[in-house]
């Protein structure tokens, strides 16, 4: 039973470290811009298939089919930007009729080329097992709970130590005032929605090398990120990370000791309850 | 009403009841399409009357329209209750559904817009997961159709017709009710202003709870209706997020802060997609539905049907609004 239950703990943390990254990007845009992109989840999805794509026409390991998706993905990105950047009026709730729009083109873009089936990566090298004392784990999510570590460590070191970074906070701060520092808010916007796209690209490959993807795989990602950033309370990154292991750790807990059918409704209950009891979420603040 | 809308609105209803059923009765194909077109315009009127009036946008009327059709199906199969009976009483159970819902209220616009959204997953697993009462993924199926009243089969194609254009015209009728009352002033204020509108007197969360209840009966009646139409439920069917994709392409295409914008955006992008997209590209084809909505919020948001009377009544007004 101990066993057992460190194990799914530890599975949790392995999961979780990715859907940190999904919702890091998802709560870095909504800082600087106000803006919930919608189309994030299929962003993610985006850089499955091209690691997909990679592996199955190249014969390339997903990992090595990271630049490629970071350009794809990132690019793909700057795009939704630069429609976002464009409404006229009303931004707050546009921009999500907008990245709706974009996610439901990205959705069937996907189907279109690769067809509705569920595809996972054929290389063996990444799904074997690596045995760490009583824990099971397969080597593509060590190698993508480093690399999740990594960048969340590049984020924080840019968010914090470099002039962009603190731009970038800036700008989440006070937009205005930011202005009169000499900080050009839009290429800060723009550069939120890149490092998201960064962000989705390295998460989406990891997607690929531990699990299965399907075209309609976005929705429930941004779903996730969404409760995560809830969990979260608005606006704390610090709050994210702990809402994004929380969540892998309620999922594989459920898939353990309930059934996997149930693994998605945990995370549902969880963003429930925490509806409910804590609207401001675990580390927010109270709004006004 | 002025008497000449009084007429174009009595030559529209005649045309719709009588022009339509007697035209195309004979092509079963079109009538179906039709039908199907008409479901989605009471959903995107539902949908649009929560944007237009409570000022909240929802990604999850996939939930309501589930819950509907899941309700009804239920109450005729296994209580035995009559179809006519059970249609309100799907619309009710929406609405219940719509209370739980409610805490997602004191998240703001965006916030909100995605809750509903993780809502509409919820129903969908526990509907799933919840086999006893729905048989889960295998669906339910000879689901009792509509009857056959005084040698009358509201059963085929055209009885469908005739059952959703009433639905719908009702909705829209309530829907203009609403506006008109001093709710859908308060609302309009609130829009305005909620702060303002608080501070004298209205309860702002209340009107607003009060449209989601309105937009989730609506939809619920209309998932009852699909279901006895189609026969057939399963939960990956009943809350697919197409119910919530192409009513809100539909009502930003029509524009959804009118009555009428929503139906008949419905039924242009509806038939649009199935005749003449889908023939195009049988996989994938929603993603022209996709480019329609960005460029409408980028270019029209107020969508199509206000841009083309209000630029020929009221000329440079707009722009400037």
């Amino acid at each position: 039973m101990t066993e057992l239950t460190l194990q799914a703990l530890w599975s949790g943390v392995l999961l979780g470290s990715s859907y940190a990254l999904i919702a890091l990007g998802l709560a870095v845009v909504f800082g600087t811009m106000h803006v919930i992109n919608l189309a994030h989840g299929e962003l993610v999805v985006l850089a499955a298939y091209v690691a997909y794509t990679c592996e199955s026409q190249l014969g390339l390991n997903p990992l090595l089919a990271i630049p490629a998706a970071v350009i794809v993905v990132c690019a793909a990105a700057a795009l939704t930007y630069l429609c976002v950047d464009r409404i006229a009026k009303d931004r707050e709730l546009n921009s999500l009729l907008l990245t709706y729009g974009i996610a439901v083109m990205l959705t069937n873009g996907v189907l279109m080329l690769f067809k509705a089936d569920i595809r996972s990566t054929k290389s063996t090298w990444l799904t074997d097992a690596v045995v760490m004392g009583p824990l099971f784990s397969m080597r593509s999510e060590i190698v993508f709970f480093i690399v999740a570590l990594a960048l969340m460590a590049l984020l924080w070191w840019w968010l914090t130590r470099t002039w962009s970074g603190r731009a970038l906070r800036a700008v989440a701060s006070n937009r205005d005032a930011a202005r009169l520092m000499g900080i050009e808010p839009r290429r800060i916007e723009l550069a939120s929605f890149v490092v998201a796209g960064l962000l989705a690209a390295f998460a989406g490959v990891a997607i690929y090398s531990f699990g299965v993807v399907s075209p309609s795989l976005g929705t429930t990602l941004t779903v996730k990120a969404f409760v995560i950033t809830v969990l979260a309370g608005m606006g704390s990154i610090p709050g994210v990370l702990v809402g994004a292991l929380l969540l892998g750790i309620v999922e594989t807990m459920t898939t353990t000791f309930g059934s996997s059918a149930l693994q998605e409704l945990a995370g549902m209950v969880l963003f429930l309850v925490v509806l409910f009891v804590m609207p401001n979420g675990l580390f927010g603040r109270a709004r006004t | 009403m002025r008497p000449d809308r009084r007429l174009v609105v009595a030559a529209t209803c005649v045309a719709l009841y009588v022009a339509v059923p007697v035209l195309c009765a004979s092509n079963l194909y079109l009538m179906s399409m039709i039908v199907a077109a008409l479901t989605i315009g009471g959903i995107a009127l539902a949908w649009a009357l929560l944007g237009n009036l409570g000022g909240l946008v929802s990604f999850g009327h996939a939930a309501f329209f589930g819950v509907g059709s899941y309700a009804s199906a239920l109450l005729v199969m296994k209580a035995g209750w009559p179809i006519a009976a059970a249609l309100p009483a799907a619309g009710m159970v929406a609405v219940l559904s719509a209370v739980l819902v409610l805490p997602a209220l004191r998240l703001r616009g965006a916030y909100f817009a995605l809750a509903v959204l993780a809502y509409a997953h919820i129903f969908r697993i526990v509907t799933t997961e919840w086999t006893s009462l729905t048989n889960g993924a295998k669906g339910l199926s000879n689901i009792p159709r509509f009857p056959l009243i005084a040698g009358f089969d509201f059963a085929s194609k055209t009885g469908a017709y005739l059952i959703v254009l009433t639905l719908v015209l009702a909705f829209a009728l309530i829907y203009a009710r609403i506006r008109s009352s001093h709710y859908g002033l308060a609302l309009r204020a609130m829009h305005e202003s909620e702060a303002a509108t608080r501070a004298v007197g209205v309860n702002s969360t209340l009107l607003k709870a009060m449209m989601l209840f309105v937009s989730a009966f609506m939809t619920g009646v209309m998932g009852a209706f699909n279901a006895h139409y189609i026969n057939f439920l399963e939960p990956d069917y009943a809350f697919s997020g197409l119910w919530t994709m192409l009513p809100i392409v539909a009502a930003i295409f029509g524009g959804y802060r009118t009555i009428t914008g929503p139906i008949v955006g419905a039924v242009v992008v509806y038939l649009a997609d199935q005749l003449v997209f889908k023939e195009v590209m049988p996989v994938g084809h929603q993603i022209i539905l996709g480019a329609l909505l960005g460029l409408m919020i980028l270019r029209a948001p107020d969508g199509l049907l206000p841009l083309l009377t209000f630029r020929r009544r009221t000329g440079t007004i707009l722009r400037h609004a």
